[in-house]
């Protein structure tokens, strides 16, 4: 699946998100490497779902937990409430049904943190703009991938009765704040369940 | 590694599932590796149907034949001898030195034959157990085993929260599934079909045993043991001698004599009886048993887990895994489950130990 590259922009957004000692489930963890910065930064409790043998066996030899599984069926298992962050990161654009899995995080986790590559970022606009197309090239065999706007995933929270908590926008490594529509490269948002008020 | 064969004679009964009460028994062990001080590095092995104590190691310089899991178990290997004390006794009903249907019930003078109680996995566990409060040691660093071992691994979780750090379940399952109790029934078919079964009546020194009952039942196992991949690999259609088709009955292909190999070998070192009575204990071998989920049974269960399938294996698939996590992760325990890509079916937890050496020593250095 999607390995986190040790350089990745949204690793540092999304350490500065996770509450300290928080018990922490990741989906398609990859390697392991943001779930290992985690243990040792905010020392969480991590567990990890990840389909790739070779990346589970690198993530056991981290010293990490980790299911080999897909995420769409790996959150079932879970009773309500088990963690208090689930991460997404950089996966949300490849799910087949990416609102079951968002449900089944909010309902999971406390908190969910979604990372992705912001499709309206400005580069990308350019990019359309001059006819070079988007998405996976035709000539790999990458997977294919839903292209994500900041204001379509916030309408989907919106949808999913979830409440914003927080949003970090990255470009360059660096954080960006004007106009994160047009200048965020990588968004990271944070999300929690909307409290319902019991009548 | 020299190794030596010992004797643990259990002065207690053991009250079993059945509700009869068995002993006095004896339980064949061996153990490599020192215990530590504060005895906390003990490794509990169990083997799987056909196995026997003598887990790794040489019993002479010159004796040319290694235990079961040489590859996994010894010095720097996967179970390292250099760090941790390991354990493996022949299971209670077996027929390599442990009390079993071969063994002679002292009450009559005569080997119990179908007279022995009726075994289950918590049953041999329980044996286990006795064991290693004979030798002092009360917590276990870690349980593994494969195949029968895994569901003796996975029940030692349940019997004894307490007693288990970790536990290391490969080609196993929680509950055996119809397919796996069908092809437990066609080799017991099999010894009760050869006469010379007679109703397990049949020690002695002027009588046969069901030798060819039992090989026919461990040519089945074999079959169940490779995949259609690794069978394929094997022998292909390969022809024994000549590369013609001799047009008779005689073993012909390959295959086919490998089986018969197999299946004579295995007729000079295993009881029938005992093969009859371990594979019914696998038969009752369902931790949901009694309980409303599998989920249930892991409520008090502390011990880490790291779960292991092979993609080939049809015998224990991965869904009976992949199952037995869900159960764990239900309950929030800490689970690493692997479905290791294999061709070599259920077999493939006795040989990917190299994949299992990696895997076994990060989980463990955790321990």
């Amino acid at each position: 699946m999607l390995n986190h590259a040790p350089d990745r922009a949204d690793l540092n957004a999304i350490i500065d998100l996770i509450p300290r000692d928080a018990k922490v489930l990741d989906l398609g963890c990859g390697d392991g490497a943001l779930l290992s910065l985690l243990v040792q930064k905010n020392h969480v409790t991590a567990r990890g779902v990840e389909l790739n043998e070779a990346a589970v066996r690198t993530c056991i030899t981290r010293g990490l937990s980790v299911r080999q599984g897909n995420i769409e069926e790996g959150l079932a298992d879970y009773p309500d409430g088990a963690f208090d962050a689930i991460i997404l990161s950089q996966t949300l654009a490849y799910l087949g049904r990416p609102e079951t899995v968002l449900r089944e995080m909010l309902r999971v986790g406390r908190l969910a943190v979604v990372s992705f590559d912001n499709a309206g970022y400005w580069r990308t606009r350019l990019r359309m703009l001059r006819g070079d197309g988007f998405g996976a090239s035709l000539a790999s065999d990458d997977p294919p991938f839903r292209a994500i706007t900041l204001a379509q995933f916030e309408s989907f929270a919106l949808h999913l009765g979830a409440t914003v908590q927080r949003a970090e926008f990255v470009a360059n490594h660096h954080s960006v704040s004007p106009l994160p529509s047009l200048m965020a490269q990588t968004a990271i948002y944070l999300l929690a369940r909307r409290v319902t008020t019991l009548p | 590694m020299l190794t030596t064969s010992r004797f643990f004679h259990s002065p207690w009964d053991l009250q079993l599932q059945s509700g009869a009460a068995f002993g006095p028994f004896t339980l064949a062990y061996e153990t490599y590796g020192e215990l530590n001080a504060d005895r906390s590095n003990a490794i509990l092995v169990c083997h799987a149907w056909s196995g026997d104590a003598h887990l790794a190691g040489h019993y002479a310089p010159d004796d040319d034949k290694p235990g079961w899991w040489d590859d996994a178990v010894g010095p720097g290997k996967a179970f390292d001898t250099d760090r941790y004390f390991i354990i493996c006794s022949n299971v209670l009903g077996g027929c390599s030195g442990s009390t079993g249907p071969a063994s002679i019930d002292p009450k009559t003078g005569k080997p119990y034959g179908l007279t022995f109680p009726m075994l289950t996995i918590p049953d041999m566990v329980d044996a286990q157990r006795m064991l290693l409060d004979h030798l002092g040691i009360d917590t276990l660093l870690s349980v593994a085993g494969g195949s029968m071992g895994g569901m003796q691994a996975l029940q030692w979780t349940v019997s004894y929260p307490n007693k288990v750090r970790s536990t290391i379940v490969l080609a196993s399952t929680a509950r055996l599934s119809p397919q796996t109790i069908a092809l437990n029934e066609v080799p017991r078919q099999a010894i009760y079909a050869d006469p010379n079964w007679n109703h397990g009546d049949y020690y002695g020194p002027d009588r046969t045993p069901p030798n060819a009952g039992l090989a026919v039942a461990r040519m089945i196992g074999h079959i169940t043991f490779l995949s259609d991949e690794s069978m394929r690999e094997k022998f292909g259609r390969r022809l024994r001698t000549s590369g013609r088709y001799g047009y008779t009955f005689d073993t012909e292909f390959e295959v086919e004599s490998y089986l018969r190999y197999r299946g004579e070998s295995f007729t000079k070192r295993f009881d029938a009886n005992s093969f009859l009575y371990l594979s019914k204990a696998m038969d009752y071998f369902d931790m949901s048993y009694g309980l409303p989920s599998l989920a249930h049974a892991f409520r008090n269960v502390t011990a880490r887990f790291l779960v292991l399938s092979y993609t080939s294996d049809w015998l224990y698939p991965s869904w009976q895994s992949k199952e037995l996590v869900r159960a764990l992760l239900q309950n929030g325990i800490d689970v690493t489950y692997v479905d290791i890509d294999s061709n070599y079916g259920h077999d493939a937890f006795l040989l990917e130990t190299d994949r299992l050496a990696e895997l076994a020593r990060d989980f463990l250095r955790r321990a």
